[in-house]
């Protein structure tokens, strides 16, 4: 539905997107992550045809947006400023950009959507008088107005207080289970772990990593463990033990509490080394590492930015 | 469908205009004290040039007026809405962006001219309570009210748009500070026009004409050069 072929970006010289590929299937949640400066907004303007790049390719259902003013109708964006005017109504915005996208039941639709968001309350208030989690939640409306396939969501909480930020975040769950393909721009990592079903990692102008959150997660952490023993007394010898293993990278201590980070996959056999010298274990999970750890990871692994 | 498109946004430009209170105060009270101020000067005129003073007042004034409030509110329409980025927004829907261009000039033009045609009568109504004689514009004035006078309109807006679409954020202030200054040296020459000596006859009136023609055309020829991508890179 999405496809960036080997996107290239360059202003005044300098490059922000270098050779970026990635795709977005039918009904994907798809989280674009990166800091500040990576180049997200760059990559979302280039695909809704705002932006035009060096080389390389942007698509949606197979073409380019910026040139194919019809089939920008079957496409949503909230993009970082809301795209509401102050001076109007919430029920005028809504009716502004449905006219724009030529629909004929409007006063049905907009009194729904209103709905939806929870604002049919302050329909005919001036939006200029709007706290900025209603403005999201009316922009979000403003973007689904035509009932877009493709949704293109650009930091849609970001500087929202945090019960403005869960709505927000609602709001989209709730649209994605209208199967609609979603293309969330953020450096929300809870929210796109929350949310996303799929990710890519930008930074410096390239893609870092790109998959779905799970394979993420195992692919690019260590496998770290929890073991809890029974007996102090044998936590000195369970650390002797640990350390002598080639296959541990680090081991911490705290009181019954063992963390080992290992450098391969070999957690049964850690097990059995402890359970075969006589080390009374009570409890061993595996630690998952979290999105924030993986994308920390990335980002320091890779350097600086451009 | 096309024409729908650009009329949807003309509307929604007209209307947010007409809902702005002080700026719609501020176009239509330049328009009263104008009239005001120089109508009544043809109180003091000779019988044989009052016709002609007359006619001089409103081939002037309505074209002045005219060109200032749509100078005024192009401002709203066009810086505005870059500054705060909704433009962004506005380019993602399905209009073209000549589409979006041509609406906003007709959604300025429209009110602006209103604002002229009021101009206009306002003249006519204070030069006639001043006149021993009936005033009426003469048939090339009218020519120059009703085709001129929007058209220079239309133009001074489509080129006041296009140059807030094209330029950053600091360059369009300083167009419109240029052009503030062009319509405070029009109004310094307010003197030459009160003072009279000459008739305004069918030949300035094609002039002008051809002029705003001549700037229509090439306006909307350089909307061409406009791109979404200066646009959004120019957004501060």
């Amino acid at each position: 539905m999405i496809e960036v072929q080997n996107l290239t970006k360059e202003f005044n010289g300098k490059t922000v997107l270098d050779c970026i590929s990635f795709e977005v299937k039918e009904g994907e949640i798809f989280g674009y992550l990166g800091p500040n400066g990576a180049g997200k907004t760059t990559t979302m303007r280039i695909i809704l045809g705002l932006l035009k790049p060096k080389s390389g390719n942007a698509l949606v259902f197979g073409e380019d947006l910026g040139s194919n003013d019809n089939l920008r109708r079957r496409v949503g964006i909230l993009l970082e400023n809301d795209g509401l005017y102050e001076g109007l109504s919430a029920y005028e915005n809504l009716d502004y950009y449905s006219q724009l996208y030529g629909i004929s039941d409007r006063g049905e639709k907009i009194k729904n959507l209103l709905d939806f968001v929870g604002l049919s309350d302050r329909k005919d208030d001036k939006v200029g008088t709007f706290s900025m989690g209603m403005k999201r939640k009316l922009g979000l409306a403003r973007a689904i107005i035509h009932d877009p396939e493709v949704l293109f969501l650009d930091e849609p909480s970001s500087g929202l207080d945090p019960e403005a930020q869960r709505m927000v975040r609602d709001l989209i769950l709730q649209l994605s289970k209208e199967k609609r393909t979603i293309f969330l721009n953020s450096h929300d990592l809870d929210e796109v772990q929350k949310i996303c079903s799929k990710i890519a990692i930008l930074h410096g102008g390239t893609i870092k990593a790109y998959d779905k959150v799970e394979n993420l997660r195992n692919k690019f952490s260590k496998p770290i463990f929890e073991i809890t023993l029974i007996d102090t007394a044998d936590v000195r010898i369970a650390l002797d033990l640990l350390h002598s293993l080639d296959y541990v990278s680090n081991c911490e201590e705290d009181g019954l509490r063992i963390t080992v980070t290992l450098k391969e996959e070999k957690s049964s056999t850690i097990l059995n080394v402890l359970v075969n010298n006589g080390i009374k274990v009570e409890e061993a999970k595996r630690l998952a590492k979290s999105l924030e750890d993986v994308y920390l990871d990335i980002v320091k692994h890779s350097g600086g930015e451009r | 469908m096309s024409m729908y498109k650009i009329f949807t946004v003309a509307r929604k430009e007209m209307k947010g205009i007409v809902k702005t209170k002080s700026q719609m105060l501020v176009g239509i009270s330049f328009a009263v004290y104008l009239s005001v101020m120089t109508a009544p000067v043809v109180k003091t005129v000779e019988e044989s040039a009052l016709v002609d003073q007359f006619n001089n007042l409103i081939f002037y004034f309505v074209l002045v007026v005219g060109i200032f409030v749509a100078y005024l509110f192009s401002g709203k329409v066009f810086f505005n809405e870059k500054r705060e980025g909704i433009i962004e927004t506005v380019l993602c829907t399905p209009l073209s962006l000549r589409q979006i261009w041509s609406g906003k000039v007709v959604g300025v033009t429209i009110p602006a001219y209103l604002i002229a045609l009021l101009t206009a009568a306002l003249i006519t109504i204070i030069a006639n309570i001043f006149s021993t004689t009936m005033l009426l514009p003469s048939p090339a004035i009218f020519l120059h009210i009703f085709l001129v006078v929007p058209a220079f309109i239309a133009a001074a807006v489509g080129l006041l748009g296009f140059g807030h679409f094209l330029l950053g954020m600091r360059e369009s202030q300083i167009l419109n500070i240029s052009i503030f200054f062009v319509i405070f040296l029009a109004l310094v020459f307010t003197k030459n026009v009160i003072s009279g000596g000459y008739a305004v006859s069918w030949v300035e009136v094609g002039v002008l004409l051809i002029v705003a023609v001549l700037l229509l055309a090439p306006i909307s020829y350089l909307t061409r050069y406009l791109s979404k991508e200066r646009i959004v890179t120019t957004i501060p």
